[in-house]
């Protein structure tokens, strides 16, 4: 069966910088792909190429078998899309906001469709209310359920949790996770949080400096590492960070060497190994979310 | 195009104007209040004034007296005195006193006192007591007179102030919300990004932009309807039976300012300064088309601006119709006129219309710089750091 998205040397230059450099991946059908990437890496700007919002300089976009470019309408009726920015009309109610847009892909159930998504993502209990008077969490759940309305193949979702406090983040978590379990829908994703990355995904693409620099399962990223764990520990001389295999051993060994130096060891921590240390790995930088 | 869809955008927009309070204050109370305010302030020049006269009791004092009861514009009071009068109108209780003095053989000279504070109205008052004195005279010779004067004004014939005013106010009304409504709404979605996700559902731009249209006109009809009735009721405006015709010249004039909106939601770039921008160019509008006074008692370099203007043709296509009684065939100039020039402003539209931000780029990054750089002002950036 032929992939979701297949993607081949995308290629996107403003005047003075390149913002997506020779990217390509596939999606497959059903899976939950994530781009991971700090601020500016160009994540947005390859899910709005891919959207059919902006134009690629170079290579082929393909989604659900067409070709997205030159002529991006037809697939945009197959495709979901959540924006970063999602405020929307301020004075119309999440219902009536969602009949308008099922009306605007001339679906003649508009209103039972309004109600279904609006369950699908939890809001049926501010259906009647404003959209400017939603909660930031509620807002972005608005926005999903914009993308759903004509039960497209596939939903795109730009930093959907951006903002959000850890709560509401979970609780998009769970929408997404349904999305893509109960509706069976295709979820291509972009985040800079490696949590998110982790706990979401089936496959991640870590995307840094216009580039996809790794793209693995998170399991086989962080495998990836020949590392099970990270020790980080300051003596006299600094601060360090190994990452090790044996993780017992390796604790014992930085101790008893302190001891035979008669150095002192402070804030000693072992952590299992996960996306940002191979973030580091992969770019020799701190992951800053 | 699709019917249903079209209906459904169209509808959507209606309900977001009507909610939203402060377009309706613009649209019809505000022009109510101005209504009201210039009609109290200016109104009253139809009025005369008060004249103070001192009763005789002789047959052409009693005519003089009776004729100047029966004008409009002119109260009659008796004062016992002409020095009681004189005095009242000093005191400015009375605008003039009209005294007899008989000057044997049954003939009266009448003195009329005016008061030097309002020179106009002393010149209306003049004018109106020597019409009746002569009035009065001729009839009591019984010889026609050699020349008879017959006044008559050109414009605004038989208008009481108001009657003028009127026709101004739902110009100027439907101006204010077509031009700023459309240019701050314009500049709103762009900014909101609320362009692009229309872009990426089926819906063509040229659809919703129609249906919002079609909502702003259906707006501006209103808006003629109700300032209308209020201008009836509230201040017995006489409206001619062609007031119908008033329609399409509102929608032409708002089809023409609904242009001009989007050409100035297209050019500006944020809210602030497309707000500025229309009532720059709105304001001056108001005062250089006739809305307030008549284009005719302006000076000459501001009547030829005036015919630059397209407040000018609907204002003039609003008076004709609503209270001067003329058919929709007088105003089809008019209503030409500003359909030319909303072409021209649309075309002027869509050269500069812009589906996102400027300065998209350039802002997206210093927006991304901040919020890396700041790492912790925000709990949750706190809580995605302890996370890792």
């Amino acid at each position: 069966m032929e992939p979701a998205i297949s993607i081949t040397g995308l290629t996107k230059r403003y005047a003075s910088s390149v913002a997506v450099d020779r990217v390509a991946f596939q999606v497959e059908n059903g899976e939950v792909f994530g781009i991971l990437g700090p601020n500016g890496a160009g994540k947005t700007t390859t899910l709005e190429m891919i959207e059919g919002l902006r134009k690629p300089d170079e290579g082929e976009i393909r989604v659900l078998g067409e070709q997205v470019w030159p002529d991006p309408r037809r697939i945009q009726r197959k495709i979901g899309v959540q924006l970063q920015s999602t405020t929307l009309f301020d004075l119309l109610t999440a219902r009536e906001l969602l009949m308008l847009f099922a009306t605007f892909y001339n679906r003649p159930d508009a209103e039972r469709r309004a109600d279904e998504v609006l369950g699908q993502v939890g809001l049926e209990t501010k259906s009647h209310d404003y959209a400017e008077t939603l909660s930031g969490g509620q807002q972005q759940r608005l926005a999903i359920a914009l993308a759903l309305v004509h039960d497209p193949e596939i939903v795109f979702l730009d930093e959907p949790t951006t903002g959000l406090d850890p709560q509401a983040r979970r609780n998009l978590w769970d929408v997404i996770r349904a999305i893509n379990t109960d509706q069976r829908k295709t979820v291509v994703l972009t985040t800079h949080y490696l949590e998110e990355a982790e706990e979401l995904c089936h496959r991640v693409a870590i995307m840094d400096s216009a580039r996809i620099v790794a793209l693995d399962t998170p399991a086989g990223l962080i495998a990836s590492l020949n590392a099970d764990a990270r020790i980080s520990y300051t003596d006299e001389e600094g601060t360090h960070a190994l990452m090790v295999r044996d993780t017992q051993a390796a604790v014992l060994d930085v101790l008893e060497q302190a001891r035979e130096r008669g150095a002192t060891v402070r804030d000693l921590s072992v952590k299992g190994a996960d996306l940002e240390d191979v973030f580091l790995n992969l770019t020799g930088r701190e992951y800053r979310e | 195009m699709n019917v249903n869809r079209f209906l459904a955008a169209t509808i959507a927009q209606l309900k977001m104007t009507f909610r939203r309070r402060i377009t309706l204050f613009w649209s019809l109370v505000f022009p109510m209040i101005l209504m009201t305010l210039l009609g109290l302030l200016f109104g009253r020049s139809i009025s005369a004034g008060t004249i103070a006269v001192v009763p005789v009791h002789a047959a052409a004092p009693q005519a003089v007296m009776h004729v100047l009861e029966h004008t409009k514009g002119v109260t009659v009071k008796t004062s016992p005195t002409a020095a009681e009068a004189i005095q009242q109108v000093k005191n400015g209780d009375r605008d003039a006193a009209v005294v007899f003095v008989p000057t044997g053989s049954g003939s009266y000279r009448v003195r009329l006192f005016t008061s030097n504070t309002s020179a106009d109205q002393a010149g209306i008052i003049k004018g109106i007591v020597l019409g009746a004195t002569e009035g009065v005279s001729v009839a009591a010779t019984g010889r026609a007179p050699a020349l008879i004067f017959q006044p008559q004004s050109v414009d605004s014939s038989s208008l009481t102030y108001i009657d003028f005013l009127l026709p101004g106010i739902v110009a100027l009304s439907i101006m204010i919300s077509a031009v700023i409504g459309l240019s701050t709404v314009l500049v709103n979605w762009r900014q909101r990004g609320i362009l692009r996700r229309l872009k990426l559902t089926p819906i063509p731009l040229a659809e919703f932009f129609a249906a919002r249209v079609t909502a702003s006109l259906v707006v501006a009809i209103m808006q003629v309807a109700v300032l209308l009735l209020f201008g009836r009721i509230a201040f017995g405006v006489h409206i001619s039976a062609t007031a119908w015709a008033a329609i399409p010249v509102a929608l032409a004039g708002c089809l023409c300012f609904l242009a001009m909106g989007f050409a100035i939601g297209s050019i500006v770039s944020d809210p602030e300064t497309g707000d500025a921008v229309g009532n720059v160019v709105t304001n001056p509008m108001m005062f250089l088309s006739g809305t307030f006074f008549p284009v005719a008692a302006m000076p000459v370099y501001i009547q030829q601006i005036a015919r630059v203007l397209p407040l000018y043709y609907m204002t003039n296509g609003l008076r004709d119709t609503t209270v001067r009684g003329l058919p929709l065939s007088h105003v089809m100039s008019d209503i030409a006129v500003l359909l030319v020039m909303t072409l021209g402003l649309a075309l002027v539209g869509l050269r500069t219309f812009r589906w996102e931000p400027k300065t998209k780029t350039s802002r997206t990054r210093s927006r991304r710089r901040r919020s890396t750089n700041v790492p912790a002002d925000s709990p949750i950036r706190q809580e995605g750091e302890r996370a890792l």
